[in-house]
């Protein structure tokens, strides 16, 4: 039960965000579910730029502070245990269309805030004195929620695009606590690696 | 059941006073509405209903109603009555209020009687929360604030409510006590925008402000820069370098600055322009500061575009710019004074200090040339600020520069003319008068070029002589005041501590500063060192010297500047104390509990070892005038094949106390002691017939010093002295002769035994002596001191002896049984006996010092492990009885 309800967690907390956004859905240029609770300001896109500024600019910082406070051997073996291989991360064609990059950033988005959910519920049972990691992770939840926000905001403003169909990365919560700790280290070199690219992009 | 019973009737009785107070308390009428909140100036209605059972209990209808507030009958002009059971009252333009209000009844014509009251509460419903504003600081939560509007008189509860376009937030409830307030509880996030509006509300409504949208990045008051550091460089004198470091914000955001700097004395801030510091950066050049000048700095920061806060200010942090070459060069005159030596004359050379502002850095030195006419020149280096020369009568030029670390400043050039020099110009109607406040000069140029004028004054006064003061003017001035003050600052101290000293002074009178005082200079320095200078605002009086030495005299003096000039005043001398007030009460004190517990433990050391001290210090030398002696046998020879002890003794040579201690009991022989005893014999069972003096056994007190000195002096082993054992000698270490020897004075009535007569004893003792040079001094220090010399020959003699320990300490034990009957029994052949055996194994032969140590330590190891009073063989003696040989 305990298990359950903490692989729920993440979910709930990316349906908080977006209703529907746990089960796969299409890119519904639907005006009518497209309501915002106050129109998007004119400049939501210098607002995305900023965010993923933002989190680019803390997100070796925030790879260096995890691998660190999981000790050895992990800060000895980045190469091995921190490897990007997230095979089921969103895809990022930075060549696209705006709506299709916006649509795609919000795969990515969803799907990273889900995971930093995964890894902060983990980080605060595996490394409970990590104060400075729970702090950043959260920071960074924080403005992953609210690129989330944007993104949405602008696509549903602009393209009437009301859903979009997300994925989420592994369940932790059954994993041993080494798995957990990898799990968390690659996803955040996958992190590090993919935001660079999308803020670039933009 | 007596409780029971209890219960119930209590029970009862409750019930019933209930029951009937409730009937009492049924009111006849009710009041409508029951919990009125009016607003002020309106108009209110009640009304009150009697009750039909009440109306005909009391015989009253509506007509009998009768309304009061706060005790007060409300007129009946205000009343309506509706029908036969209610009457309504109307007030009108309520008034600020909380009153109550009753209705009543007149009952038999002359009793009223309180029907219903309630309470009625005025006040106003909100209003429109204005000027909702909201701030971030940094790595906190967002707060916002308003202006409630207008007061209610009720309780008005305000919340802000806030959401992004896809998502609402929780609200933030104000509380009580920060009703225009709130800080939400979730973090701000950055670029996004986020609607905010509060809402108001009372009992009289609800009203909902103007809803205000941002993003929080434009709302943010960022962290200070903070670790601000200046540097000065040593190449430019008029820049300071500061560097900072940023909040972390400035990863996302341009920020901008506001860099502000003063000097350390000044109170106003002065502003570096703001478009210089429009950007992000950490550093930043102040230019155009005056050398050798402490400037604090401080800085804030703020979003680039001006959205936002600025931040709180940073701590200051203060730097002083590097020394410049003084920029300008000192006012110089001269003095002539009449000189004895016919053809020459006496030149008193002055000059003024520069102020602070043309020094550029602390005046090491002025240089002086003095030349003469195609002559050469006379070079002076001088720290005051005057030199006398001895010139002749011709005409010379002096130049003077001031010096400091950088370089030197212009040179002063002064013409002293020759002594039969008359001015051709001078200087024509020379006026003086005063003029707010100062004295003018004023005069007629003289048509000549003028390099400069000098003026001189002093003051008159019918107590003080003429001593004049002098300042020098550029030669276009025809028109001056006197500046400088005539007098410099007193300065004494208020207060000397060990490194610092507080220094005051009183402000110069009006008369005498010549001007506006705009700053003091404080120099002080010591005998030996370099003078400091310290530049003190003109506002103070007072003036905290720190980092002094302590103990130190120091002499202090004061200048008071004008913009024109400045004037030292006396010098001042003060002695740092060599200790800080309480610093003597904080080192006496301890160290005379350290000492008062030293002496205590000492004391306790002393009580609980009085047994160890006394055996070094004045052992118990028993009285051989109580000995018993059993027998006396004057005439048997002394059987000694050596030396006999006394003669070692006559010399002064005799062994410590302490041998004297190691000794078999008089009562009890310990088995260490048989043992080691017992070793001997059995190492040395051929050298029979060798007899032990009761001296040995006596004055050596022990066989065992008897043994160990076997190896050195054999002869010491045969003694026959009959004084020996009372005789307390100081023993020398090794080869050094002790410097005093000591006797106790024997109480012995005993002669002397023949033995202690004989020559060949001594001739023997001599023999020995010569030969090894080691006498029974070196026992004294085996068995004092040698523990941890004899600790590895113990353990050789461990090894070579560890086969038959147990069986030896049997036999030992078996020996000491047999010895101790044989004491008993007083044999004095016995006793005899086991000294010979000693002494044969002292006379082991000249073995090595190491058997001797063995057998020394075994003896002491049985002495200390016994831990035993220590008795002297002469007390076992007596009981064997006394044993001359």
């Amino acid at each position: 039960m305990k298990v359950l309800a903490a692989g729920v967690v993440p979910l709930l907390l990316v349906l908080h965000w977006k209703h529907g956004a746990g089960s796969p859905l299409p890119i519904t240029p639907d005006n009518a579910t497209c309501a915002t609770r106050h129109p998007c300001q004119s400049n939501v896109m210098d607002q995305i730029r900023n965010q993923l500024v933002q989190l680019n600019s803390s997100a070796n910082a925030l790879f260096v502070l995890y691998y660190t406070a999981q000790g050895e051997p992990f800060p000895s073996n980045l190469d091995k245990l921190c490897r990007p291989d997230v095979t089921d991360f969103p895809p990022f064609h930075a060549n696209g269309t705006e709506k299709a990059r916006l649509v795609e950033l919000y795969r990515i988005v969803a799907y990273l805030g889900a995971s930093l959910g995964n890894i902060t519920r983990d980080q605060k049972v595996l490394n409970p004195n990590a104060r400075s990691l729970h702090c950043k992770l959260n920071s960074t939840s924080d403005t992953m929620r609210g690129l989330l926000s944007n993104v949405l905001c602008h696509l549903c403003s602009k393209y009437h695009v009301a859903n979009v169909d997300v994925a989420y990365g592994p369940d932790t919560s059954n994993k041993d606590a080494f798995q957990k700790k990898k799990l968390g280290c690659q996803l955040l070199g996958k992190y590090k690696q993919v935001i660079k690219v999308v803020a670039q992009a933009f | 059941m007596l409780t029971l019973q209890t219960w119930i009737v209590q029970a009862l009785l409750v019930f019933l006073t209930t029951d009937s107070i409730g009937g009492l308390l049924d009111p006849c009428g009710y009041i409508n509405p029951e919990s009125p909140v009016v607003q002020l100036g309106s108009n209110f209605t009640a009304v009150c209903v009697l009750k039909e059972k009440c109306m005909d209990y009391f015989h009253v209808n509506a007509n009998y109603i009768f309304w009061k507030t706060n005790h007060v009958t409300v007129p009946k002009e205000q009343y309506t009555v509706i029908n036969r059971t209610a009457s309504s009252v109307t007030f009108t333009n309520i008034p600020l209020l909380n009153s109550q209000l009753t209705c009543n009844i007149r009952t038999f014509g002359q009793i009223d009687q309180n029907v219903y009251g309630i309470r009625i509460i005025s006040g106003l419903p909100p209003e429109k929360p204005k000027n909702l504003n909201c701030i971030v600081n940094e790595g906190k939560k967002m707060m916002c604030q308003w202006a409630p509007g207008r007061e209610t008189y009720l309780e008005t509860n305000f919340t802000l409510k806030s959401e992004w376009a896809t998502e609402k937030f929780d609200d933030c409830e104000a509380k009580r006590d920060t009703p225009t307030s709130c800080t939400v509880d979730y973090s701000p996030v950055y670029f996004v925008n986020i609607e905010v509006w509060v809402e108001a509300e009372n009992a009289l409504g609800k009203v909902t402000s103007d809803h205000i949208n941002f993003d929080p990045i434009d709302k943010v008051k960022p962290n200070a820069p903070h670790n601000l550091s200046v540097n000065n460089s040593e190449e430019l004198s008029s820049i300071l370098k500061l560097t900072w470091i940023n909040s972390n914000i400035k990863n996302f955001i341009t920020l901008k600055y506001n860099i502000q700097y003063r000097t350390k004395d000044a109170s106003t801030w002065s502003q570096i322009p703001p478009e210089d510091t429009a950007s992000t950066r950490s550093s930043f050049t102040v230019q155009d500061l005056k050398p050798f000048t402490e400037y604090v700095f401080r800085i804030r920061c703020m979003k680039a575009d001006g959205k936002g806060f600025w931040s709180d200010w940073s701590e200051e942090a203060s730097g002083i710019t590097y020394e410049d070459r003084p920029s300008k060069a000192p006012s110089f005159w001269y003095k002539i004074e009449p000189s004895r030596t016919h053809g020459h004359r006496s030149v008193q050379l002055i000059w003024k200090t520069l102020p602070p502002f043309e020094a550029n850095g602390k005046i090491l030195d002025y240089e002086v040339t003095v030349t003469r006419w195609k002559s050469r020149l006379q070079n002076y280096t001088v720290n005051g600020t005057e030199l006398t020369v001895n010139l002749t009568n011709d005409r010379y030029i002096a130049t003077l520069t001031a010096r400091n670390l950088v370089g030197k400043s212009d040179a002063s050039v002064l013409t002293i003319p020759a002594c039969d020099f008359q001015a051709t110009h001078p200087v024509m109607d020379l006026k003086a008068f005063p003029k707010d406040n100062v004295l003018w000069v004023e005069w007629t140029a003289t048509n000549g070029s003028v390099n400069k004028y000098i003026l001189e004054w002093c003051v008159l006064s019918d107590t003080l002589p003429c001593i004049p003061d002098w300042q020098q003017e550029d030669g276009t001035v025809h028109r001056t005041y006197l500046r400088a003050p005539s007098k410099g600052p007193t300065v004494r101290t208020k207060k000397v501590g060990k490194n610092e000293a507080v220094l005051e002074w009183d402000q110069l009178p009006v008369d005498v500063q010549n001007g506006f005082i705009r700053n003091y200079t404080i120099f002080y320095r010591t005998i030996i060192g370099n003078e400091t200078a310290v530049n003190v605002d003109s506002s103070h009086t007072e003036y905290t010297l720190s980092s002094l030495t302590s103990d130190t005299l120091y002499m202090v003096r004061m200048a008071a500047y004008t913009d024109e000039g400045g004037k030292d005043g006396p010098e001042f001398t003060f002695t740092t104390p060599k200790f800080a007030q309480g610093e003597i009460e904080a080192i006496v004190v301890p160290v005379c509990l350290a000492f008062l517990l030293t002496t205590l433990l000492g004391v306790l050391f002393c009580f609980n070892k009085r047994d160890l001290i006394k055996k070094h210090i004045w052992p118990n030398v028993p009285d051989p005038s109580k000995s018993h002696i059993a027998q006396w046998s004057p005439h048997t020879p002394p059987r000694h094949n050596f030396n006999s002890k006394d003669q070692m003794y006559s010399d002064g040579n005799f062994t410590d106390v302490s041998v004297v201690e190691i000794e078999a009991n008089d009562k009890k022989t310990f088995p260490e002691d048989m043992k080691s005893l017992d070793l001997f014999k059995r190492e040395k069972i051929s050298t029979e017939g060798h007899s032990s003096g009761i001296g040995g056994s006596s004055c050596m007190s022990s066989s065992r010093p008897s043994i160990s000195s076997s190896d050195e002096n054999e002869s010491a082993q045969n003694t026959s002295s009959t004084v020996q054992y009372s005789t307390v000698v100081h023993s020398g270490y090794r080869h050094q002769v002790p410097s005093v020897q000591v006797f106790s004075r024997s109480e012995s009535t005993q002669p002397l035994l023949d033995s202690e007569e004989r020559p060949e004893d001594l001739q023997l003792v001599d023999n020995v002596e010569g030969s090894d040079g080691v006498l029974p001094r070196q026992q004294y220090f085996k068995q004092n001191c040698g523990q941890r010399e004899t600790s590895p020959v113990i353990s050789h003699f461990e090894r070579s002896k560890q086969g038959s320990s147990i069986n030896q300490e049997d036999f030992v034990r078996l020996k000491q049984q047999q010895i101790s009957d044989h004491i008993s029994q007083s044999s004095g052949s016995g006793q005899m006996k086991m000294f010979q055996e000693v002494s044969t194994a002292a006379s082991f032969g000249p073995g090595t010092e190491e058997q001797v140590e063995r057998f020394e330590t075994v003896g002491m190891e049985a002495a200390i492990d016994e831990g035993m009073p220590k008795s002297y063989l002469p007390q076992t003696v007596r009981q064997g009885g006394y044993m001359p040989q």
